[in-house]
């Protein structure tokens, strides 16, 4: 069986005719999997041409976990701490899909503010997990005051995580039925108060990154992805927005009560550069962010008091059948398939779709033709995390 | 691959590029020289002043022996298995003790051992437990100098003396 390493070199593209005839050969160069520039532990097996990237091989697995097999031996309870662990930066968004996909097979009624916190909680989460990815971005592209900017913002929404859920990163927060606590009326004017200050600081990031001549050399009409690359490789998320294409599965196939919601989804419009490059997915992003602040004030003025918790059997136990669950996650949409078996206390198969997955894919076809340092760029702008990646 | 300034750019356009770039730098680094005076500091100098956790902060779990059924609860719920819980009976006619809510022991506790190594700090198994002597307490400094340092025994003297200090009223 032949397998992906070990195709041999790639032939040297043909770059300049006057050329030719002299042998040329692509140098091998890894990148990764300690780079910082891959997020995580990635190594992207690179060969170039003098500066030019000609083929990116990802390889993935050095994170691998093996969550979906151990799932198979815990009760449902037991795998949510395991499901904080695949996008660690938006753990609650991932708790959130797990307890959808296991209440839509209990036929669990979810209480109004419980389902009213889980999208407070969520959208929260997006805007952390935005701001990581901007801050992180503009790292790898050698701004590092915009990277303590995000942090000093997101450590906000940390500490108020902290306070309902007692965990910092993996929360274990959205229980199956509902949420594990309720917020106060004092946290609730808190986050009142960071959607001001997030307001204004969204509006200081603009003017310190996406404006910056420096940045918009290095990302506009970088790593263009047409809508047609996007779905043949199935990508999701603010890379398929970036590109111009209006798919946000709050708005389209609203789930929760998410279409009780006033908010836009954002597209990248190619306001500078062209649509489907570097800046036009960033700055999806940073729009994003805005139209989350709006979610969470709506979601502050409708919340009343009231359970946040369910009727869930004591013992979990599914009946037989299948079923398939999708939500928006920052990355994109992640979907969990989960197999039951009548009257068994563990999942039979649970199945990530991960959205960070699919996008990582992107990156052979983007590669080819770039140079080394806008590839940099590229990798960021997909904004992947490996926990989820490799699972 | 970019738009950057080349040569077959006209004058026109080199000078709005040129300016441009200055004027969005200067943009951005009078924003960061707001940052030298009038903000306040955010990080803390650790070992000196300590951050007040939150209450429901999850750091080290603490099992108040005092109080435990064996009902072993908490080890079912662990995701991680890292409780280790055994008990036997007690001998007939023994003088049958209440937790503090009332629920009769009619266990021994022999052994209760928690690897903290391979905790995940989920907090499951507190949230079972019917008489709450499993709790997360606020300690989190206790690195150790070998991986068997992480299991902690709470029947010993030692650690049953963390009572004191961790359970209030």
């Amino acid at each position: 069986m032949q397998t992906h390493w070990d195709v041999g070199e790639p032939d040297a593209p043909t770059i300049n005719k006057d050329t030719e005839q002299l042998k040329t050969e692509l140098l091998r160069l890894n990148m990764g999997p300690q780079h910082p520039a891959t997020h995580g532990v990635l190594r992207i097996e690179i060969w170039t041409d003098s500066e030019i990237v000609a083929h990116a091989i990802p390889h993935l697995g050095y994170l691998h976990r093996c969550m979906e097999k151990h799932s198979e031996n815990l009760d449902f309870r037991g795998v949510i701490p395991f499901v904080d662990r695949l996008d660690y930066l938006a753990s609650m968004s991932m708790e959130w899909t797990y307890a959808m996909t296991v209440e839509k097979m209990l036929g669990t009624e979810v209480p109004r503010r419980a389902e009213l916190l889980r999208i407070l909680t969520g959208e929260l989460q997006r805007i952390g997990s935005h701001l990581m990815a901007f801050g992180t971005y503009a790292l790898d592209l050698g701004a590092f005051s915009p990277f303590l900017y995000a942090f000093e913002e997101r450590e906000k929404i940390l500490r108020l995580f902290e306070e309902v859920s007692g965990a910092r990163l993996l929360y274990n927060y959205i229980w199956i039925g509902g949420v594990w606590n309720d917020w106060t009326d004092d946290q609730l004017a808190r986050v009142s108060t960071f959607c001001d200050t997030m307001e204004e600081e969204a509006k200081k990031y603009h003017d310190l990154v996406s404006m910056n001549k420096i940045f918009v050399e290095r990302t506009a009409n970088v790593g263009v992805l047409s809508i047609q690359d996007c779905f043949d490789y199935g990508a999701t998320g603010p890379v398929l927005r970036g590109s111009g294409y209006k798919w946000d599965l709050r708005k389209n196939k609203p789930y929760s009560l998410y279409n009780e919601f006033d908010f836009d989804v954002p597209v990248g419009i190619g306001e500078v550069g062209q649509v489907g490059d570097c800046w036009n997915r960033y700055i999806v992003r940073m729009k994003e962010v805005i139209e989350s602040i709006k979610i969470i004030r709506q979601v502050i003025d409708k919340l009343e008091p009231g359970p946040i918790m369910g009727k869930v059997p004591k013992i979990i136990k599914l009946p037989a059948g299948e079923v398939y669950v999708r939500a928006e996650c920052p990355r994109g949409e992640l979907g969990f398939h989960m197999v039951a078996q009548a009257d068994a206390k563990t999942p039979y198969r649970l199945k990530v779709k991960s959205p960070c997955f699919t996008n990582v894919s992107l990156l052979p076809h983007i590669a080819p033709g770039q140079m080394i340092a806008d590839f940099v760029a590229t990798v960021g702008s997909i904004d992947i995390v490996l926990g989820e990646v490799d699972r | 691959m970019s738009t950057s300034v080349h040569e077959t750019s006209s004058v026109k356009e080199y000078f709005a590029a040129l300016i441009n770039g200055i004027t969005t730098t200067v943009h951005g680094m009078w924003i960061t020289f707001r940052y030298v005076w009038g903000v306040k500091h955010v990080s803390i100098e650790y070992p000196e002043v300590r951050e007040v956790l939150p209450e429901r902060a999850r750091m080290r779990l603490f099992n108040d022996v005092l109080n435990c059924i064996s009902c072993t609860q908490c080890a079912m719920a662990c995701p991680v298995d890292c409780i280790y819980i055994a008990s036997e009976k007690k001998p007939e006619g023994a003088e049958i003790k209440k937790t503090s809510n009332g629920q009769p022991i009619r266990l021994t506790l022999t052994q209760f051992v928690i690897d903290t190594a391979l905790c995940c700090y989920c907090g499951l198994c507190t949230t079972v437990c019917p008489t709450e002597c499993l709790t997360h307490s606020h300690d989190y400094e206790f690195s150790q100098y070998t991986i068997d340092g992480m299991k902690y025994d709470y029947l010993a003297p030692d650690v049953i003396a963390w009572r004191d200090r961790i359970v209030k009223s």
